[in-house]
């Protein structure tokens, strides 16, 4: 059951670069799907496609059978994104407000946004963070409350764009936890990393991507192994043991 | 990212805190109109109100460093105004000029903290919905537009700001003070901090729209309690009798 579809995607920038080639993808609801792919391979470029934030010249992003240029904000209520770099995505004066963002702009009545953003904070474990403010956060709670944003929102899709960047081995902890969660209660995700390690033995499906272009897709443990030649590090245990394991022991 | 120092909400429970946004407003443009009207009584009680009721984490050395730039300004201000230059260029100046010059220093001082008591004690979200409120009964503008136009300003200088010093942190990291030339230093400061604005508008822009932004949104629920006829009273009160009283 395909949920979210992109059909031969092609976009080339201002400065012609072209960062994506002819790029298809199917995610189906509940769906996991790992990213991968070296520097500038086109992976942040592909999630902002997927709900809208760019534009493609040519193909199209079909979400729940309609094609997402038909309604792009009912999209981005359903497909949630969390940036590369939570410094850009923060936009409330505080933790609360940050949080609030999103459901105030469905347009929800006071006592539904409160509920939703109670919700949120408690899910990621930051309760108590009401009145904080965002930017004196560390890089993983910072992460957390960009999760709780979107979480707020209540998505059927989350991309995440390097949800495991400078984060030390306790946020990463957690950040993996909440994705766990997130996708044992039938969230579809899409992560995209060059660091395999954490995230894979989680995931339904392994994309690679190279130079714009979707380079393999398909089972995690099938294209692990030759995963090296695009220029991603396999994880540790594939290396050593040939088998993917899971990094939350 | 610490030491980085711009005026901006400090989540607080005072009673400045509680105050509704559009009481504050009120307060600010009402008090700091008649500053240009009133004498130094009207000042001094001023100065003690902001006193009484700013938040005491900000004294003296945040609010110092947050206004350094203005401080300056304030003391170029008084020098240029209080002292004139006879035929020979030497500098003269006496007890009248000098205080004339102090108390214009300092009604510009207290029109620029009642604006920073503001934006201490209330958050973007709630300037915002306080502007609309006052926008309203405007013809022919569309108060949500302004509203987002004037809260995004007011969001977007302290982030300007900050790349200010990131980026001649940055600079110095990479031993750009060795350019003899001021001017080189400049250019490169300047050009730098334009990109970077924009980037980060973008940037900004990006998350905004991810999170559905428009101007139509769920609003704070403003209400006026009792607390707030008493703040108004109070200031007009203030205002009254220092400008019968001289
Ligand atoms: N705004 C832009 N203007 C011009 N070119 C761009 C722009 N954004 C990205 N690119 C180019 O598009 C290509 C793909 O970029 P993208 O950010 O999608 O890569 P990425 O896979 O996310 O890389 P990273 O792992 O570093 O995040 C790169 O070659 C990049 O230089
Ligand atoms: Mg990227």
């Amino acid at each position: 059951m395909r949920y979210l579809q992109a059909d031969n995607l092609c976009h080339r920038f201002a400065d012609g670069s072209v960062a994506l080639d002819q790029v298809s993808i199917t995610v189906a609801a509940g769906e996991l799907i790992v990213i991968a792919g070296a520097n500038g391979s086109g992976k942040t470029t592909l999630l902002k496609h997927l709900n809208g934030l760019l534009l493609p010249q040519s193909g199209q992003v079909i979400l729940d059978d309609v094609p997402i240029v038909d309604d792009l904000r009912e999209t981005r209520s359903k497909v949630g994104m969390v940036f590369q770099d939570p410094d850009s995505q923060i936009i409330g004066d505080t933790v609360y407000d940050d949080i609030a963002f999103g459901p105030e702009n469905l347009r929800l009545s006071s006592q539904e946004v409160k509920r939703r953003v109670t919700k949120a904070m408690a899910e990621v474990g930051l309760t108590g963070f009401e009145n904080k403010i965002p930017q004196n956060l560390s890089g993983g709670e910072k992460r957390l409350v960009a999760i709780a944003g979107v979480l707020a929102m209540d998505p059927a899709v989350l991309l995440m764009d390097e949800p495991f960047s400078n984060l030390d081995y306790g946020s990463a902890r957690s950040v993996l936890t909440q994705i766990r969660r997130l996708h044992a209660n039938g969230h579809a995700i899409i992560i995209t990393t060059h660091d395999l390690e954490k995230v894979l033995g989680y995931a339904d499906r392994l994309v690679v991507m190279r130079g714009g272009k979707i380079a393999a897709d398909g089972q995690p443990s099938e294209i692990v192994t030759t995963i090296e030649s695009y220029g991603v590090r396999p994880p540790c245990s594939v290396l050593m043991n040939g088998v993917i394991e899971p990094w939350l022991g | 990212m610490a030491g980085v120092s711009v005026v901006g909400y400090i989540p607080g429970t005072s009673i400045l805190h509680r105050l509704d946004p559009r009481t504050k407003q009120f307060l600010v443009m009402f008090l700091g109109i008649v500053c240009f009207l009133a004498n130094q009584w009207y000042f001094t009680i001023v100065t003690i109100c902001i006193l009484i009721f700013s938040p005491k984490s900000v004294w003296p050395f945040r609010l110092i460093g947050e206004l350094k730039f203005f401080l300056l300004f304030l003391c170029v201000l008084f020098l240029v105004r209080g002292f004139g230059l006879d035929a020979h260029y030497i500098p003269y100046t006496d007890a009248e000029r000098l205080q004339q010059a102090f108390l214009f220093c300092w009604q510009l001082l207290l029109v620029v903290l009642l604006g920073v008591m503001l934006v201490y004690t209330t958050s973007t979200k709630d300037i915002r919905a306080g502007l609309v409120w006052w926008l309203k009964p405007i013809p022919f503008i569309n108060e949500q537009v302004l509203a987002t136009m004037i809260g995004l300003l007011i969001r977007l200088i302290p982030l300007i700001l900050f790349q200010a010093l990131e980026i001649s942190d940055g600079m110095k990291a990479r031993n750009i003070e060795n350019r003899r030339y001021p001017f080189y230093r400049f250019v490169r400061f300047t050009i730098q901090l334009f990109r970077r604005a924009f980037v980060t508008g973008d940037d900004l822009v990006d998350a905004m729209q991810a999170r559905c932004y428009t101007e139509k949104r769920t609003m704070p629920l403003l209400t006026f309690a009792a607390l707030d006829v008493l703040a108004a009273l109070l200031g007009i009160g203030i205002a009254l009798i220092s400008l019968v009283g001289s």
